[in-house]
């Protein structure tokens, strides 16, 4: 009797949050078309208007290549010697299931593999194993295209007749893109060079002249300075970017490879991009072993106790760190 | 091919120039250029290409314009000074302390108006709220207790102007009693340092003028219902920012940023922004986080566009006050500006801060140094 009862009870709050959600959507369109105006998939030119707040829903920033989900973000030997079963390694430990790794079928096109050469291949390998010195994400440094796109943070696109223009919440990092003829760029830089321009619907960018310090996720995925790649942006649907990557370097792949994945329109009536000033969040993690006295040292829970020892590398080791 | 675009440019430029000149100086251009969706049009890259002060020297007391004279006797001193490229004497501290030269400063056209500042109308900043004044002496006091063991104070030079000479202050093992942002005579922890060592300075209605490497360049990108400014605001601090057209409130009081939360809106002509929410790790000209800051930017012509803000905080300044700036058209093929904001990413001189400290700390632990509380220009 009691079961029924718990079961009849459970219909009515389905019901109800049925009810619920319907009208929030109701509510949500309303609220756009109020503050939004209703969004054309054409700017006034006639274009594609790519202009919003958009963000990845994937794995791709943990490792572009289809992988299965991981114990943590650094694992080590379990009792088995076996990879697929490894244990969260100490760094992670405290964080139980939130440290791990989700799984995924990869965004690389074809057969799924990146073409490393054999020497790039061992460099990704070393990259994987020394992640939490070696990643760029992990000490807030900008973070490249086409890392930038699929972080999982929200980045907003301004569309103009002859700029448009990026703004990242990750780390303060932007781009423009010039549909117009500007000068070569004065340098190599982080982000890169990108210059537009319309095929068809197609929104294509040709991006030049990296610095060759990014990665493109948290699996050691890396390029060098020759990477050049070619993005082509389509609109699915007014709320959904196809965005597609052709990338080349021929100092680290054997040959051309290609990422495709769907952005979307963040939908929240009130969303805009917020801080995430990480150069303020990652001074202990970059400089707390400089400090005159050690700060993070002890944390305790009432089943882990972890206890932080902070070292100096040997002479230039320690600058050499920072530009890893 | 390049050559012959910027030949057209540049003509396209001169007819606009010619076309600004018929228009009267004051007020807005007649026809306020618009974008392919009607709104006004701000885009493009602007500075400033004169040098104003913000506040008015006291030589000026009383008038807001200087003779066409005056404007040359100041270009020539300008030209004529050599500045950081003086070297001192080999291998001194003064030496190695001028290492910006002037390939790092830029040095501008000196502007007709004797300030940035409008209102008041002494084209200066109005006093401290007592509450200010207090903050502003506990920083001070802790800054010269950090100097006074040191030869600063010994000598009584002006660093430790109001300071006392003596042992060293039991202050040294102190956190500031504010959240600092500028230079101590120490360097025990990242945040003894200023926020530009930190590459935290980047900031918004930045007054200095562009300090090091000339105006703080802002390229304007529009879509629909926003404006988007990239502020190329030197040594790779630069940062974006966001105005939403809009009548939406302001963020929850909780949500505190660095640069404030801006709402847009359009009087006329004119981008009225509202700014407000700023972190209390926000520092300027002594406010902080209760800032209100009121942006009105207005097209003026083909190739200048003006930017009235007003700084109000209750709990700073005894009135508000207002600042008048005046951007020019750069050139957009040449595209001076610089968005790849990498101080961060090559910050060593943080790194050789502190860990020359940590060695300073060494050798007087080891009994082969002085101890580091004795020593000045650690700031």
């Amino acid at each position: 009797m009691e079961a029924v009862m718990r079961s009849r009870v459970r219909m009515m709050i389905a019901a109800l949050v049925v009810a619920a959600g319907v009208s929030a959507v109701v509510t949500l369109s309303v609220t756009r078309a109020a503050g939004q105006a209703a969004r054309s998939a054409r700017t006034a030119d006639g274009k594609p208007d790519f202009s919003g707040i958009w963000q990845a829903a994937n794995e791709a920033n943990w490792d572009l290549e289809a992988h299965e989900a991981r114990a943590g973000m650094v694992t080590q030997q379990g009792v088995y010697p076996y990879d697929y079963a490894r244990v969260p390694a100490a760094p992670v430990l405290a964080l139980g299931a939130a440290g791990g790794v989700p799984g995924s079928l990869g965004v690389v096109e074809g057969d799924g593999q990146i073409p490393y050469t054999p020497e790039a291949a061992v460099i990704k390998q070393e990259n994987a194993e020394n992640w939490i010195d070696r990643d760029p994400e992990l000490k807030c440094y900008l973070p490249g295209i086409p890392r930038a796109m699929y972080m999982p943070y929200p980045f907003q696109i301004f569309q103009s007749t002859n700029k448009i223009q990026m703004a990242f919440e990750f780390s303060d990092a932007a781009r423009v893109i010039h549909l117009d003829e500007v000068e070569p760029p004065p340098t190599y830089s982080y982000m890169g060079h990108s210059v537009g321009r319309w095929d068809g619907d197609a929104l294509v960018v040709d991006v030049t002249d990296f610095n060759g310090k990014n990665w493109f996720d948290r699996a050691g995925n890396f390029h060098s300075d020759a990477l050049h790649i070619e993005e082509r942006f389509t609109l699915m649907t007014p709320d959904v970017i196809w965005y597609e990557v052709a990338i080349e370097d021929p100092k680290t792949f054997t040959q051309p490879w290609k990422i495709a994945m769907p952005l979307y329109r963040r939908m929240e009536p009130n969303m805009q991009l917020l801080d995430y000033r990480c150069t303020d969040f990652v001074e202990e993690f970059l400089y707390g072993n400089l400090r005159k006295d050690q700060l993070v040292r002890h944390w305790e829970g009432e089943t882990i106790v972890i206890d932080i020892t902070r070292k100096l590398p040997p002479g230039n080791e320690l600058y050499d760190w920072y530009r890893k | 091919m390049r050559r012959r675009f910027n030949l057209i440019y540049m003509t396209v430029m001169a007819a606009a120039a010619a076309g600004f000149l018929s228009i009267p100086v004051s007020g807005q251009a007649p026809t306020a250029p618009k974008t392919s969706w009607g709104e006004p049009d701000l885009q493009g890259i602007w500075a400033s290409d004169f040098q104003i002060p913000l506040e008015r020297p006291e030589q000026y007391a009383g008038r807001e314009f200087l003779t066409e004279e005056e404007v040359a006797a100041l270009d020539t001193e300008r030209a004529a000074d050599l500045g950081r490229d003086e070297r001192a004497e080999r291998g001194t501290t003064a030496d190695v302390g001028g290492a910006y030269n002037a390939v790092f400063v830029s040095v501008r056209r000196s502007g007709r108006r004797t300030s940035l500042i409008v209102d008041p109308p002494d084209g200066r900043i109005p006093p401290f709220t007592p509450q200010a004044e207090e903050r502003q002496q506990a920083e001070r006091a802790f800054r010269l207790a950090l100097l006074q063991a040191t030869p600063d104070c010994e000598n009584q030079t002006r660093r430790c102007a109001g300071g006392t000479n003596g042992p060293p202050s039991p202050r040294l093992n102190e956190a500031p009693p504010y959240y600092n942002v500028g230079r101590l005579n120490r360097s025990d922890n990242p945040e003894d340092r200023s926020m530009n060592e930190r590459c935290l300075q980047g900031k918004l209605a930045d007054l200095s003028g562009g300090g090091l490497s000339g105006a703080i360049r802002h390229r304007i990108v529009q879509s629909p219902g926003f404006v988007s400014i990239y502020y190329d605001a030197r040594q790779g601090q630069g940062f974006h920012r966001t105005i939403p057209i809009t009548t939406a409130p302001h963020l929850p009081p909780q949500v505190r940023q660095w640069r404030g939360d801006s709402r847009g809106h359009w009087e006329g002509n004119t981008l009225v922004v509202d700014v407000t929410h700023f972190t209390p790790k926000y520092e300027n000209r002594g406010a902080h986080e209760n800032l209100h800051y009121t942006e009105r930017w207005t097209r003026t012509g083909p190739d200048t566009l003006e930017l009235v803000s007003t700084f109000d905080d209750p709990t700073t300044w005894t009135r508000p006050w207002t600042v008048r700036e005046e951007y020019n058209k750069q050139d957009e093929y040449a595209n001076r500006v610089y968005d790849d904001n990498r101080c961060h990413e090559g910050n060593y001189g943080l790194v050789g801060i502190l860990s020359g400290a940590r060695a300073k700390d060494k050798a007087f632990a080891e009994g082969r140094g002085p101890d580091p509380a004795t020593l000045s220009g650690r700031d």
